[in-house]
């Protein structure tokens, strides 16, 4: 207990003692833990929406205007009793119309379409599993009448639309930011381990005489150790909470301005998962510290 | 001669030991191999019997850097509690590596030491700052902390071993009042003569009352009348029970004080004699 004592006096001593490079290592591990954590919540908000987009996968299938009703019906029959298909709906041209009006954002397009209306009726395909869309779209082409019908009749898989391009697209980009977000804590992390090591490492020649005269004297391998793994955790730590203040920070301040920018993304996450981020990131800190101090250790202070 | 503090302090530092001298420490620590310590001023008889406090059988020490040239060869001998000893030779003659074999910082190439009934060749490297704790060990440089005053020197040997501070309050101005520097707890070391650094770097190798007490060239840096003042200092903790090693160049001093005398001659043993001389062989 008293060691223990010992070993924290000791390990403030060494802010006072050798002040700027202790600095540099928290704002090391600080900027490091700063960004992985930013990656962190970023991950996590973009998992968020590539999931809510999956969710959204509907297949639209554009029909002729002068199509057969019977023919339509019997299409929609045929759609309904395939795998992985929730509902299918039929849109008529005035309904395309209208959705078309609420949703738009300039128009003054309708007013120069003169009433006519240009749009095309269309049956939507709502699917209960995501993964099956490229399936149900091949299957509405071949084993159903819809070819006859279709808007385009020269080339009717023109006229079946579905959300799997842009969420393919989605995915290659999350998979560079993954990537790219990846190689950077990699390189943080290893800049953080050096730059304890480096603290630790002026420590122990700091200490060199004290170290030399407890080994005379007997002091035990822990003992000695002791006050470096000491201050590397602490640096580490204090390093590790000021990254899960700024982020906490940015949490309450810049979260809500980006959520107003893009308000038709949710980029709402739960406090609990924040939760798990900061005590990951406090975590990650604490063992970057206690590795950068060992590695130190290993190399400089002979026992 | 008032103007050179170094010439005065080291006799009003015997002065102010001289009347504790006789005052027994408390030998809680001493175990059954000291029993037979205690020895009056003449320990002139062989030591035959008794527990051997160290042994070397057959040491044997090559450094790498000098594979054709032992920096010990074939050394064989035992050291009894309570023992005095000098350890003598030239540069290079292998005193230091007998002494850092004893500490183990360093491990025979081959043969076997024991120390206190503990081999040092199959000892784990965990137990080995337990077995420091045995032993006192003072150098020529005295390896005084310059940021540290007197008082919290001897205490660091103390703290450092995890001993309370009821312990270090109570011990520390004790083993103080012995090397006669009981006025000097609050001063640094740069503040004290050459003399009085040894005494506090002594203090603080007896602090933890350790069985055996090793000195590396104690009064290397002294002049003679300092040295003298170490050596009485010495002669009273071995008269406690500790056993003394004292390596030593100082022709004058092994000569007038004619104690066991163990002499080394590039890594040989070349001599082992109770009562010796310096002697010309080394």
């Amino acid at each position: 207990m008293s060691s223990l004592i010992y070993f924290i006096k000791e390990s403030f001593k060494g802010f006072t003692r050798n002040f700027s490079t202790a600095f540099g290592s928290i704002i090391t591990i600080f900027l490091s833990l700063l960004i992985i954590g930013v990656f962190l919540v970023g991950g996590v908000v973009v998992e968020h929406l590539v999931s809510s987009v999956e969710d959204e996968v509907t297949i639209t299938a554009y029909v002729l205007d002068d199509a057969d009703q019977t023919v339509i019906d019997e299409t929609m029959n045929d759609i309904a009793s395939m795998e992985g298909v929730q509902s299918v709906n039929f849109t008529n041209k005035d309904q395309a119309m209208e959705r078309f009006k609420a949703t738009t954002n300039n128009p003054e397009i309708i007013d120069q379409l003169d009433g006519t209306n240009p749009l095309p009726a269309s049956i939507d395909v709502e699917l209960s599993d995501p993964q099956l869309v490229e399936q149900v779209a091949a299957s509405i082409l071949n084993d159903t009448p819809f070819a006859s019908i279709a808007d385009n009749p020269a080339d009717p898989s023109e006229s079946i639309k579905y959300g799997q391009q842009s969420v393919e697209r989605l995915f290659t980009v999350t998979n560079y930011v993954r990537y790219i977000g990846l190689a950077l804590v990699v390189l943080l992390v290893f800049i953080a381990l050096v730059f304890i090591n480096n603290t630790i490492r002026l420590a122990i020649l700091a200490r060199r005489k004290e170290i030399a005269i407890m080994r005379l004297v007997g002091a035990s391998n822990g003992f000695i150790r002791g006050p470096f793994l000491m201050e590397g955790a602490l640096h580490a730590l204090i390093g590790s909470l000021l990254a899960v203040a700024v982020l906490q920070a940015l949490r309450v301040t810049a979260m809500p301005r980006i959520q107003g920018a893009l308000a038709f993304l949710s980029l709402d996450v739960s406090g609990q998962t924040y939760l798990m981020i900061y005590l990951a990131l406090i975590v990650a800190g604490l063992i970057i510290g206690l590795i950068g101090s060992a590695f130190a250790m290993r190399r400089y202070l002979k026992v | 001669m008032t103007n050179d503090p170094r010439m005065d302090r080291p006799a009003r530092g015997r002065h102010a030991g001289a009347p504790n001298t006789l005052t027994p420490r408390p030998k809680n620590q001493s175990t059954s191999q000291l029993s037979r310590s205690l020895p009056t001023v003449e320990i002139n008889e062989i030591p035959q019997s008794g527990t051997p406090v160290i042994t070397f059988e057959h040491v044997t020490k090559v450094y790498p850097a000098q594979p054709n040239k032992p920096a010990l060869s074939d050394i064989s001998l035992q050291i009894f509690a309570g023992d005095f000893i000098f350890l003598v030779g030239h540069s290079g003659s292998g005193k230091s590596t007998f002494i850092k074999l004893l500490t183990r910082e360093i491990k025979p190439t081959s043969g076997k030491i024991y120390v206190a009934d503990e081999d040092l060749t199959t000892m784990r490297n965990w137990r080995v700052p337990y077995l420091r704790r045995n032993i006192g060990c003072v150098f020529q440089d005295f390896k005084l902390l310059p940021n540290k005053t007197v008082f919290e020197n001897v205490a660091f040997a103390l703290e450092v071993i995890g001993k309370s501070r009821h312990v270090i309050k109570t011990q520390v101005p004790e083993v103080l009042r012995l090397v006669g520097l009981a006025d000097k707890l609050n001063k640094y070391p740069d503040q004290l003569s050459g003399g009085e650094q040894q005494r506090v770097s002594i203090a603080r190798a007896i602090v933890n009352r350790p069985p055996l007490l090793i000195c590396d060239e104690p009064t290397g840096n002294l002049d003679p009348q300092t040295s003298r003042g170490i050596m009485d200092l010495l002669e009273r903790i071995n008269r406690t029970g500790t056993t003394v090693l004292v390596a030593t160049h100082d022709r004058d001093m092994v000569d007038n004080m004619r104690r066991r005398v163990i002499a080394l001659d590039r890594g040989h043993l070349t001599r082992d004699q109770e009562r010796g001389v310096y002697g010309s062989d080394v």
